[in-house]
């Protein structure tokens, strides 16, 4: 074997002048950067994205039924808990109630479908992240958009659903549009992070295994605000997911103009104060920038540590 | 058709670290080393960490339309993350690499498949992985499964393919990819004996429409053939550079050299290796070759010899070899002698590496190398093949 000289070998790199670029690339060059890949590789993110749907119904018997399981087994779980809580406090869960429960069921399961399916992502397309080269952003966005299709579908059926809980769509409805950019943009930063994390250390997948677990217990979603008193309904509201829920409720079976506060039925304190929006909105912008920056920063070790 | 960008590849002074062992690719262990970086402080980037080594040093070329390179060397010569670092799957340590306009990469062209999609399904999604929009996939559609010839099975999962289509579906859809620069690694062996053809006459297709070419092979015939310049890695650090044939003789030669290095002793020094004429012979003509040799100690016993062999540089096989042995000679017992031998060269024109080695009958192996040569063979008769048989012709007419 041909020996390179005792002088290429014993060189470093800090003996000569390297042509690096030097500046340090700030935030605002990251995110633009993000975008330009994005627009770039938008063919690719579809494509992965009709992958998961395509392959998540082949050889499957439920189809389309499955889009609405998961939201449906959690609404019959919060059902059952209301029903059984119900019958200590003498208050029978009435149809705002359940269809209370719908709404937040069907935000929670998009959630935790793109969590779990989501930091999975770049693990779980090793061959294509140390064999070939994209923007690896797209993997845990296929993952977000494949579950977004499903809660579409969720969606579609609820708002046919909710005439039957006597629901009547009123113009707080549009809350909607912000809160669900709000919900998909929290998602998103999470599962950014998470599938990242997953890449450097393993076991970031069982952290997120006890999010999904037990998450549910922390955040509003068997449960309204009143129920945990006025304390506890301001600390449960910490959660970014708290406003977010809470709010796609009042708004979507209450008719409730977000913009105006909320007092408990049972007593005197605020469940709801429109200041609840700015905080989701603060966390929606900042946990997704973040993640993006962080995820765009160590995506290009990514190949050398899966 | 799409835009077209001139295809471009620089490399300037690039170098990538990796590092050996085991990375802390738990939380648990993360904190620790967190801590006793913070404390130690963080090694420059200039210098080589516990475990860590260079698996490319500094290395360099530029490359524009027309330009094919071909980079050969060892195992482990840092070949493969020099394609990484060009596809961007990588990134260097230090230095500059760039490519521009679209690349297209012909390494594991089956990379993006999904085993439960059709073979139809998974022709948009590889497509779509390498860079390929829809439109254009769908303008193309026919034509690569014509190439891939897997057209009955389009509504197949692939994994019920067989290796075969499997690659050939995926070699297909690179095949049609359009590029502005080209990239390809060991992805020429697809298929049975016909689509390689077919592959590789599209490959070589692909390598003449004047853009920028790389190739990392170790059929060093795909080399010479493909590439118009070529440079030897080894140890991550480029040892030679020029055209495909030098560098191939230079592979060879080292690869030969240390071989050699691991044998037994031996009592016979070959000192020296002299080819005659110096330059070029012509296809069909005569070469001289001279070694020159040396015994020392109790002298050599009846089964050792001495002998030559003659490589193709295009494909590293031998093309031929003797020794005395098999000339019929008996070597010295002591002192200074010298073997000559002329050789025909009946073959077509290219470069053949010289070799020579001592040999061992009994053991049946060689037991140590000599210096080694080269041989120039141009012109001569025009024949096709890798043997020159000196064909003589005689044409009749015959009445049924």
């Amino acid at each position: 074997m041909i020996e390179p000289t005792e002088k290429a070998l014993a060189r470093g790199p800090g003996s000569f002048s390297l042509p690096e670029g030097g500046e340090r690339a700030s935030i605002v060059t990251d995110l633009r950067a993000i975008a330009s890949d994005l627009v770039a590789f938008r063919e690719l993110l579809v494509e992965l994205t009709i992958r998961d749907i395509r392959i998540r119904y082949k050889q499957a018997v439920m189809g389309v039924f499955w889009a609405i399981l998961t939201p449906l087994v959690l609404l019959l779980s919060g059902w059952i808990l209301r029903l059984a809580f119900g019958r200590l406090s003498g208050e029978a869960p009435n149809d705002a109630a359940m269809a209370g429960l719908a709404v937040k069921s069907l935000g929670w399961a998009f959630f935790v479908g793109a969590l779990g399916f989501g930091t999975a992502s770049i693990t779980a397309n090793l061959s294509l992240v140390t064999k070939t080269y994209f923007p690896r952003e797209i993997l845990p966005l296929a993952s977000v958009l494949t579950q977004l299709v499903d809660a579409g579908i969720g969606t579609v059926a609820l708002v046919l659903a909710l005439p039957f809980f006597s629901v009547h769509l009123s113009i707080a409805f549009l809350w909607v549009i912000p809160l669900v950019c709000m919900l998909i943009m929290i998602t998103t930063g999470a599962v950014l992070l998470g599938s990242c994390a997953n890449v450097f250390f393993r076991d970031a997948k069982h952290l997120v295994q006890l999010v999904l677990s037990f998450g549910i217990f922390f955040t509003p979603v068997f449960f309204d605000l009143d129920a945990f008193g006025p304390v506890g309904a301001r600390i449960a509201m910490l959660n970014p997911l708290a406003p977010v829920l809470e709010g796609l409720r009042l708004a979507v079976v209450h008719g409730h103009n977000l913009l105006q506060p909320l007092t408990s039925a049972h007593g005197d304190y605020l469940v709801w104060a429109p200041w609840y929006l700015g905080y989701a909105a603060i966390w929606a912008v900042v946990l997704l920038g973040a993640s993006a920056v962080i995820f765009h920063r160590s995506e290009f070790v990514f190949a050398e540590y899966v | 058709m799409r835009p077209r960008s001139v295809g471009r590849v620089e490399f300037e002074a690039v170098w990538k670290k990796f590092r050996t062992g085991e990375l802390h690719n738990r939380l648990r262990d993360f904190i620790p080393a967190m801590v006793s970086r913070a404390f130690r402080g963080r090694p420059a980037d200039g210098a080589l960490g516990g475990g860590e080594f260079w698996a490319v040093r500094d290395v360099s070329f530029t490359l524009g339309p027309g330009d094919a390179l071909g980079i050969i060397g060892p195992n482990g010569a840092g070949k493969s993350t020099v394609l990484k670092l060009l596809t961007r799957i990588l990134r260097p340590t230090h230095g500059r690499c760039l490519t521009q306009g679209r690349v297209g990469v012909l390494i594991e062209v089956a990379a993006g498949f999904h085993p439960d999609l059709t073979g139809r399904e998974n022709i948009f999604l590889q497509g779509a992985i390498m860079g390929m929009p829809r439109k254009e996939i769908l303008r193309k559609f026919d034509e690569i499964v014509a190439f891939s010839g897997v057209e009955w099975f389009l509504d197949t999962p692939v994994k019920r393919y067989s290796s075969g289509m499997h690659t050939r579906l995926g070699f297909a859809i690179a095949a049609h990819l359009d590029p502005d620069v080209l990239i390809i690694d060991e992805a020429l062996a697809v298929g049975d004996a016909a689509f390689q053809r077919k592959a590789f006459a599209r490959i070589t297709e692909l390598a003449r429409s004047n853009i920028p070419v790389v190739v990392v092979s170790h059929q060093l015939e795909t080399i010479a053939r493909l590439c118009t310049e070529a440079i030897l890695m080894s140890q991550g650090a480029v040892v030679r550079r020029g055209t495909p044939q030098e560098c191939i003789v230079a592979y060879l030669a080292a690869e030969h050299n240390s071989s050699q290095a691991r044998l037994a002793p031996t009592a016979v020094v070959i000192e020296e290796l002299r080819v005659e004429p110096g330059e070029s012979v012509a296809s069909g003509e005569w070469t001289t070759i001279t070694l020159i040799c040396s015994i020392s100690g109790p002298g050599p016993s009846d089964s050792e010899a001495i002998g030559i062999r003659i490589r193709s540089a295009e494909s590293g096989e031998p093309v031929f070899e003797t020794t005395t042995l098999s000339l019929g000679y008996d070597l010295p017992k002591s002192g200074r002698f010298s073997l000559t031998l002329e050789l025909q060269l009946n073959l077509p024109s290219g470069v053949y590496p010289v070799e020579s080695f001592v040999w061992n009958r009994m053991a049946g192996r060689e037991l140590g190398g000599g210096p080694g040569g080269a041989v120039r063979v141009e012109g001569g008769p025009e024949f096709e093949g890798t043997v020159q048989m000196n064909a003589r012709a005689r044409l009749e007419l015959r009445a049924f």
